[in-house]
């Protein structure tokens, strides 16, 4: 395919990605690579460096809309952001020293996983303030969110077992280039017991900053391809964007059905084409 | 905190659109100076030295004669969208200053150096 039709097909197909992702909660960086990788037969490590990038525009976006809301945690987030970016610096000089191969087997062993994670059910009991950890109290970590009848306040546990498993999302996050928000969210949802708004709004603010973390040693071992992550981080924005405004009218529950098999169909060609190309 | 927090979604979410706006901007640039060629992202290269660094981005998108302005142009929305969160950071942590929450203001600057470091090393 020759260029401009090259840059549409890869910017469309990023549209999609974004969408979905937005339409079913994964993200739409760990859905991009694979489909650049396997579709349209792209480098992976050119793939991640375009992903990340997209990542951090549409981290950006929704981040902001939920700052303003008064949902996420900053305090939180921040303190967190300390595992997560340099567990980011770890995966990336990980990542450059890594065959491709093996990067697309761990790939698609993280986005199976991720699919699994989202079918989770979310807890629903919160933590009071009293019974949070000394440590988080001391931080003050304990917040609030405005909910339908006056503020809600929220206490948290799990603190160190929580920044532990943040590192390791920092460390797939720039491993692989993806925004890792479906372990951000495990961290906080399961471990740290945080409410599930919050969860969400907080991992949205830190996806970006861990993403930055990784994303100088991208570009200086040259991983951002300026003509590949323009369509890229153009199409997920604008794909995420508009995945926002479907999610009050689209039926939600069968769409995720439909592309979580999808989803873990291309997770599993990620892993085959991995051991192909070390096989042969 | 309020205010800033206002002020942090304003700059993150402007900051988003202008960089946006830009990448878009210098796409149609060079894609209009590339028509009709194959893209090459099959085989991994790399990517030249001038991309590497914003100063030298900068130099490159006016140096109308030198090969790779225009996708110095696209580097350049991408640089100022990577600098997005570094901004989040900084501000916030600035927030935290004002605030004589030196707590927080300290957990901020630790996750500005290391971005810093990770940006600029």
């Amino acid at each position: 395919m020759t260029e401009p039709f090259f840059d549409l097909a890869v910017a469309a197909a990023s549209f999609f990605a974004g969408l979905l992702g937005a339409l079913i909660g994964l993200g739409g960086g760990i859905i991009v690579t694979p489909l650049l990788v396997l579709g349209f037969g792209i480098d992976i490590r050119y793939a991640m460096g375009a992903a990340l990038c997209s990542v951090i525009a549409t981290s950006s976006g929704a981040a902001a809309a939920y700052l303003r809301d008064g949902i996420s945690n900053m305090q939180i987030g921040m303190f967190l952001c300390i595992a997560t970016t340099i567990g980011a610096v770890c995966g990336a000089l990980l990542a450059v020293v890594l065959d491709q191969s093996v990067l697309a087997i761990i790939f698609g062993v993280a986005l199976l996983v991720t699919v699994i994670l989202s079918l989770r059910k979310k807890s629903e009991a919160l933590v009071t303030v009293e019974d949070s950890d000394p440590l988080a109290a001391r931080l003050r970590l304990p917040g609030e969110f405005p909910g339908p009848s006056g503020p809600v306040r929220y206490g948290v546990v799990g603190l160190v077992p929580g920044f532990a498993v943040m590192w390791v999302a920092g460390v797939l996050s720039g491993l692989l280039g993806i925004g890792s928000g479906a372990f951000k969210v495990l961290a906080m949802d399961q471990i740290m017991r945080l409410p599930f708004k919050v969860t969400t709004a907080t991992s949205n603010f830190m996806i970006g900053v861990t993403a930055a973390a990784s994303v100088g040693i991208y570009l200086k071992k040259g991983y951002l391809d300026p003509a590949l992550v323009a369509p890229v981080a153009l199409g997920v924005l604008a794909g995420a964007f508009a995945g926002a405004k479907l999610l009050t009218v689209a039926p939600v529950k069968l769409l995720r059905v439909i592309f979580l098999v999808a989803v873990s169909i291309i997770a599993v060609q990620m892993i085959a084409q991995g051991l192909g190309i070390s096989l042969s | 905190m309020n205010r800033l927090t206002s002020l942090l979604a304003q700059v993150m979410l402007t900051g988003t659109l202008i960089a946006a706006a830009i990448i878009a901007a210098g796409l149609v640039w060079y894609l209009s100076a590339h028509l009709g060629q194959s893209p090459g992202d099959h085989i991994f290269r790399g990517e030249p030295r001038f991309l590497e660094s914003p100063v030298a981005m900068v130099r490159h998108i006016f140096a109308l004669n030198e090969v790779g302005h225009r996708r110095s142009l696209v580097m350049f929305g991408i640089f100022l969208l990577l600098l997005n969160p570094l901004l989040r950071v900084g501000l916030a942590g600035l927030g935290y200053l004002l605030e004589k929450d030196r707590l927080f203001a300290g957990i901020s600057a630790i996750v500005f150096a290391v971005l810093l470091v990770s940006f600029f090393w």
